[in-house]
């Protein structure tokens, strides 16, 4: 931490995410939030490396900027974001020990997605600052098995847009953990889509605050998992102000011995009337041993809001493959109609069709791999 | 072509069908009639190989072949057609795509060549225009905010694709109004072929006005207690099924 050109963050700021960090521990089962994804154990006495995980970014589209963290002299619109919104202790951890990362400054309508990737051990940062009215489309991959801490701040400025679709290939024995703090101003958009395979432990972190009346976020997700694979997805989202939206649509396919999470927590704060929220969890098990966690949860300081939330986990509808299978559709063939289908209806919000498409073939290779 | 003989079916270990007789010829068009509770619906699913539905007495013999040992699947491929009282909605299936991948299979289950994309697109565009199922109903997912009209035209639709041996309606007038049901209708007397057998399954009359059958057989507690020409039904329409339940007794 002698570093302090490092992250271009005040020395003082990351000692204080130090101490956050320090103070909290690595978070395990006994902590309510991270009751189905026990770091602790999971990452065992070794922690996570003290190396920097490593960012990979494609041909930047004009209207973009870019900034690594790792360079001294950073720019005001880093100065001032860095390490600004709302910070957890895995977050806290990145802030604190990361000794790089990416900003991106996007200025206006920026074509074409662009592709973002991290590989690699250790902590890294990653920084999206949107200005009014622009608008971008970015693909997360991840890549490698490595025990690994993303920290992502998003500041989306009035009317920015930002499509999001992150794809995690399966990960083997790797513990990946992400945090995504986002805030959004007036009549701005978040539109993601999350597709999730799985690894030793897996957990997505969003924390988004809908601060400006007419600001949106629209997130979906597909998780297929197989052997002992974790994936868990954890959303915060509150709507602070009026007339905010907020759409949640998750599907998970579990096989094996595997473990998929939902944990989604809407808050709609005093005074934010007119506000609008629905939350749709969905596991469908394709093994005994295999287990979903799906925990939607509403919290409504408000009146005169729209919230509706539901979660189930079941087998296949016995309806539907009897129909399919006397129209003449072999069971196997049916069953994996129907899981694709159970899917499909997660994906379909893609906006991007390459990308939609991608999703769908990361997905059709992982029910070949779990399913069989 | 389709032979039961003393069949006896339990669903739930309840005996539903105790000791139903019934042979239908080829082209031949015959309507089964019951109360609510007789048996009706179990006797499509048996006869379509739904799960959780037994056979434990008595034979269903199928062009000399034993129905009731062959997967659901199977049956389709040999010819073997249910149109359901509720077909299925499946949000996330087009319904086109249902469509190839269901003939494809019958035909892969036949040993036949599978037919590519163009050529099932030519071959339902030209059958559905006939139902008047809309281009926009097969980009849509199966059944998925369909009417109740709908869903049985697009049953119809899966029969005339199909060109089963045998086919059972179970119920198809149920939820149609007259002009829905006099296209249903007209959908499955144009499928009536002298290779063909089909079976109506009804609560009412009123369906039979439409597709006149060639023989009527009366269920009433799993069996067969009544039967005769289509003159039948207008008795029951007049006496109602308690008199001709009693009068067979």
């Amino acid at each position: 931490m002698s570093n302090s050109s490092a992250l271009a963050l005040p020395v003082a700021r990351r000692e204080q995410a130090a101490s956050h960090y320090r103070a909290m521990g690595v978070p395990h089962r006994r902590v309510e939030e991270w009751k189905y994804s026990d770091l602790a154990r999971a990452l065992g006495e070794e922690g996570f490396s003290d190396g920097t995980a490593c960012w990979h970014i494609g041909p930047l589209p004009a209207g973009v900027e870019i900034f690594d963290l790792a360079e001294p002299n950073a720019p005001e619109w880093v100065r001032k974001h860095l390490g600004s919104l709302k910070e957890s202790v895995m977050s806290a951890a990145s802030l604190a020990y990361a000794q790089g990362g990416v900003a991106l400054h996007v200025t206006k309508v920026a074509a074409g997605p662009l592709a973002l990737e991290f590989s690699g051990a250790g902590h890294v940062r990653a920084l999206i600052v949107m200005d009014a009215g622009a608008s971008l489309t970015l693909q997360e991959n991840l890549a490698g098995c490595d025990r690994r801490n993303i920290g992502v701040e998003i500041v989306l400025g009035e009317k920015a847009q930002l499509h999001h679709v992150r794809i995690a290939p399966v990960a083997a024995g790797a513990v990946q953990v992400e945090e995504v703090a986002m805030t959004l101003a007036a009549g701005a958009g978040y539109h993601s889509h999350y597709a999730s395979f799985g690894a030793k432990l897996s957990r997505l972190e969003l924390d988004i605050a809908l601060e400006g009346e007419g600001a949106e976020a629209n997130l979906s997700g597909v998780s297929v998992l197989g052997e002992d694979n974790h994936a868990d997805i954890t959303t915060r989202i509150s709507h602070a102000v009026g007339l905010t939206h907020s759409t949640q649509l998750f599907k998970k396919v579990a096989g094996g011995n595997s473990r998929a999470i939902y944990q989604g927590k809407v808050s709609v704060e005093k005074g934010a009337n007119g506000s609008d929220s629905r939350q749709t969890a969905k596991a469908l098990l394709l093994s005994r041993q295999a287990e979903a966690d799906l925990k939607p949860e509403l919290e409504i300081f408000a009146d005169d809001v729209k919230c509706a939330h539901g979660a189930a986990v079941g087998d296949l509808d016995a309806d539907s493959l009897f129909y399919l299978r006397a129209r003449g559709i072999p069971e196997t063939d049916a069953r994996a109609l129907l899981i694709h289908a159970f899917l499909e209806d997660a994906m379909t919000g893609i906006a991007n069709a390459d990308l939609r498409e991608q999703v769908r073939g990361a997905v059709n290779d992982a029910l070949g791999r779990v399913s069989a | 072509m389709l032979e039961i003989k003393n069949l006896h079916v339990t669903v739930g270990g309840k005996e539903i069908l105790k000791g139903l007789n019934l042979s239908i010829a080829a082209g031949q068009v015959h309507a089964i009639m019951g109360p609510n509770g007789s048996g009706k619906s179990t006797l499509s699913y048996i006869l379509a190989g739904r799960a959780g539905y037994e056979i434990t007495e008595g034979s269903i013999t199928y062009n000399g072949e034993d129905l009731g040992a062959m997967p659901p699947e199977q049956r389709a491929a040999k010819g073997v057609f249910l149109a359901m009282q509720y077909p299925v909605e499946i949000p996330g299936v087009t319904t086109m795509m249902f469509l190839k991948s269901a003939l494809n299979a019958q035909r892969r289950g036949r040993g036949e060549k599978e037919l590519d994309a163009i050529g099932v697109l030519k071959t339902v565009r030209a059958k559905a225009a006939t139902l008047n199922v809309s281009e926009d109903m097969l980009k849509r997912a199966l059944n998925v905010g369909f009417s109740g009209g709908e869903k049985k035209r697009l049953e119809i639709l899966q029969m005339s694709l199909f060109e089963p041996k045998l086919a059972i309606l179970d119920e198809t007038d149920s939820g149609l109004d007259i002009d829905a049901l006099r296209l249903v209708a007209e959908g499955v007397n144009a499928l009536r072929d002298p290779s063909r057998a089909m079976l109506v399954i009804t609560h009412y009359q009123r369906l039979l006005d439409y597709i006149v059958p060639d023989r009527i057989h009366v269920l009433a507690k799993g069996r067969i207690v009544a039967e005769g020409g289509k003159e039948l039904a207008l008795e029951l329409e007049a006496k109602g099924y308690d008199q001709i339940v009693k009068d067979a007794a």
